[in-house]
């Protein structure tokens, strides 16, 4: 590696270094009780997936640039310089880590090895080694913001086709502006992800319990969080709160994609709330603004990580589900413990490339769906949606595997008639 | 000998305890120093008040408690030794009345808090040799373990050699005047340097000093760092 | 428009986030540079996401289809 990048990479690296992450480089006393928190480990038991070992990946590199210890005795830490195999180890220990936190949970010190494995992909960045999906993908959202006209007409038209579809098959509920866009003074501006599946049922949920919303030009998903570049994780955020402070809405509404939750819940300062859909739904039904009816069969749920633990949304799914079936099942008995489905962190995204990984990192969550002996499993995140879709054919779990919203459409009850208008 | 002893038991002491103090305000100064990022979100549930939970955490190690019972078990003796021989320590340098509201004899537990703790280094020890943790160790791990058991082997074992072989030339009596005159900046250590277990001393104090001096630039700071940590992570 | 020639076909139809594009930028690789792909959709949101994917990847747009629901996009490598 050319002493210019190394240079380069170490400066990047100081750039991270704040009093938290500090403590999260110094405090670790390799106890290795988070070795079995983490699902890669409990399925794969290589000690590379061990959390602290992760950490360890990026901790040498911080002792040899940035402590005393690594300075004037490196070998007490195994400090190590940057080097184009260091990079290797530092893709494969971030890149097989899906952010869920579940070993700051396990941890007596709460070290968040996420953080730390956000040092290893900013480096990857800075190097021109993170994966290329990734980056495509993150400067696709952004060039997405920059060029909103020159993208808008296709998106509209496109909403319209789905209007059409809406108008045909619930042409009670549809009303005559089925999904609204570009609404000043909203209440609600609701940020979807691209597809199809995350628009319809939702719009049907909004119109039914009579909200006064606004649908988002954006995807809600940051693509800059996956691949961990600061920069365009702003940039892509910033598109969704310009778009909600130009409509003046009260809340923002991140769809069913964890990530795009956890990142917009962090922001602060914004003149609005961010809630995620299943806030929304589960108020709904509090308020009286929607009646569900039973669904047959048996459900368990799966907490996306990023909106359960580390999103603190548990109650609501939980309370949704008690209003739509009768035969609930828990997957985990303390869902601060719920396995990660082993899709996060932009594994997911990277698609192919990463199945093989995926299916044999999540072995122990297959294991917890098969468990709870449910027939459906439901899930409020993309990402969980398509890891826990993989694994149930990978598995040959035989499952169900359902997004939330899209049960609470399918369970709508239609209005009683005083209550409209 | 002489020299070395002296060496060990004067100047290295106030190298040990000046590397310390000054190496301890150096790390906490450099977190201080640093820019203050926004927060990752903590861990949910969160319980109120956070404060409170995460001193807890950080005191009574319940995720230790939950996940590996045999593990916290050692680290309480661990480190409920180590307290208790810290407090003990402080009575060889003078009498303190607040410390008596239980009465005992000097010195604390009579060596089987220091076995207490010696039995816990091992299995500590032996835990870093086996597969996992044994991959996750640095030397830095192996050389505190050691320096922690040389210490404390040194340190128990003249309690118990001051009783079983009636080494009554140097006790109670004698440590204190060798470090309230460290204290004082009137160095003695005459009472200290003549006894058949002298050489234990100048051990215990040795080893002692390493580990002082190893303490701002190892994990060992985790002792402090723990509470802020913690606080992080409830919120 | 939908008699335009193309080379390989993509069928993005109901795909979860992200793959209409991630499959799309890897489909583009696998024809040789200067040919055309066609990639059917059904997602509002790949109405926006092509045209931006394919301005930051250097690829062209050369025009879109549609028909009963589905828009299908053809795309010249360009490089
Ligand atoms: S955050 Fe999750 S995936 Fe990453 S190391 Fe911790 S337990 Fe493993
Ligand atoms: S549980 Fe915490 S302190 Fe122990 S090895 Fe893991 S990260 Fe380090």
């Amino acid at each position: 590696m050319e002493a210019q990048l190394k240079n380069d990479l170490v400066n990047v690296f100081k750039s991270k270094l704040s009093s938290q992450m500090l403590l999260n480089l110094d405090t670790c006393s390799r106890c290795g009780l988070c070795t079995e928190a983490c699902h890669a480990y409990a399925s794969i038991p290589l000690v590379k997936y061990a959390p602290a070992y992760r950490a360890e990946v990026v901790r040498r590199i911080y002792k040899r640039s940035f402590t005393a210890q690594g300075k004037f005795a490196p070998v007490m830490g195994e400090a190590k310089e940057i080097t184009d195999a260091a990079l290797m180890e530092l893709k494969e220990a971030a890149f097989s880590c899906t952010g869920c936190r579940r070993c700051m949970v396990y941890c007596p010190f709460g070290i968040d090895t996420q953080q730390i494995m956000s040092i290893a992909k900013l480096l990857l960045v800075a190097a021109q080694a993170e994966p290329e999906t990734l980056s495509m993908l993150a400067d696709m959202s952004v060039s997405k913001g920059e060029n909103i006209d020159a993208f808008k007409e296709g998106f509209l038209s496109g909403i319209k086709r789905l209007e059409d579809q809406m108008i045909q098959t619930w042409r009670d509920e549809a009303g005559e502006d089925p999904i609204p866009t570009d609404v000043v003074g909203a209440d609600l501006l609701y940020v979807a992800l691209a597809g199809a599946h995350s628009i319809i049922p939702s719009a049907r949920i909004f119109n039914a319990a009579g909200e006064k919303w606004s649908l988002s030009f954006f995807e809600a998903v940051n693509f800059g969080a996956f691949v961990g570049d600061p920069t365009k994780t702003k940039l892509i955020l910033d598109r969704i709160v310009n778009e909600a402070k130009r409509l003046r809405v009260k809340e923002v509404c991140i769809c069913e994609c964890g990530t795009a939750v956890r990142v917009a819940k962090q922001l602060k300062g914004a003149p609005f709330k961010v809630v995620s859909l299943t806030e929304v739904h589960a108020r709904y039904i509090r308020q009286g603004r929607i009646r569900l009816k039973k669904l047959p069969g048996s459900y368990t749920y799966h907490d996306p990580c990023q909106i359960a633990r580390n999103g603190g949304v548990y109650d609501e799914p939980r309370y949704i589900l008690s209003h739509l079936v009768n035969d609930f099942r828990e997957m985990s008995p303390d869902p601060k413990y719920n396995w990660c489905c082993g899709g996060g962190g932009g594994l997911v995204a990277m698609g192919d490339e990463t199945l093989d990984f995926r299916m044999q990192s999540a072995k122990v969550k297959a294991d917890q769906v098969r468990g709870s002996g449910a027939d459906v499993v439901v899930t409020a995140c993309e990402n969980c949606h398509t890891q826990l879709s993989d694994l149930n054919k990978h598995y040959g779990l035989g499952k169900e595997v359902r997004f939330l919203s899209s049960l609470v459409a399918d369970a709508l009850l239609p209005e009683p008639q005083e209550a409209r208008g | 000998m002489a020299t070395l002893y002296y060496l060990i038991l004067v100047p290295m002491v106030y190298l040990a305890v000046a590397v310390f103090v000054l190496g301890t305000i150096w790390r906490i100064g450099r977190l201080l120093a640093a820019p203050s990022a926004p927060p990752p979100p903590p861990i949910y549930p969160l319980r109120k008040p956070a404060w409170l939970f995460a001193v807890g955490d950080a005191l009574l190690l319940p995720t230790v408690l939950r996940h590996n019972f045999r593990l916290w078990l050692a680290l309480a003796l661990f480190h409920l030794g180590l307290l208790a021989l810290l407090l003990g320590h402080l009575e060889l340098i003078a009498e303190f009345k607040i410390l008596q509201v239980v009465p005992h004899g000097i010195f604390l537990g009579h060596g089987f808090v220091g076995l207490a703790v010696i039995l816990c280094l091992i299995y500590f020890l032996c835990r870093r040799m086996v597969s996992p943790t044994k991959e996750l160790s640095v030397p830095e791990d192996y050389l505190l373990l050691v320096l922690f058991l040389f210490t404390a082997l040194f340190g128990a074992q003249m309690d118990w050699a001051r009783t079983w072989y009636d080494y009554s030339s140097m006790g109670v009596d004698e440590y204190r005047a060798y470090l309230s005159s460290l204290i004082a900046l009137k160095p003695n250590i005459e009472g200290v340097t003549s006894a058949g277990h002298s050489f234990m001393l100048v051990g215990h104090i040795f080893f002692a000093n390493l580990l002082i001096m190893a303490f701002p630039f190892t994990k060992l700071m985790h002792a402090i760092f723990t509470f802020a940590m913690n606080k992080f992570r409830r919120g | 428009m939908s008699t335009m020639a193309f080379d390989k076909e993509l069928d993005l139809r109901n795909l979860p986030c992200p793959m209409p594009v991630v499959k799309i930028s890897k489909g583009i690789k696998e024809v040789a540079v200067g040919g055309v792909v066609k990639a059917v959709t059904t997602d509002p949101g790949a109405l926006t996401d092509f045209p931006a994917w394919a301005k930051t990847s250097g690829n062209q747009i050369l025009g879109t289809d549609e028909a009963g629901g589905e828009v299908s996009f053809f795309i010249k490598r360009m490089k």
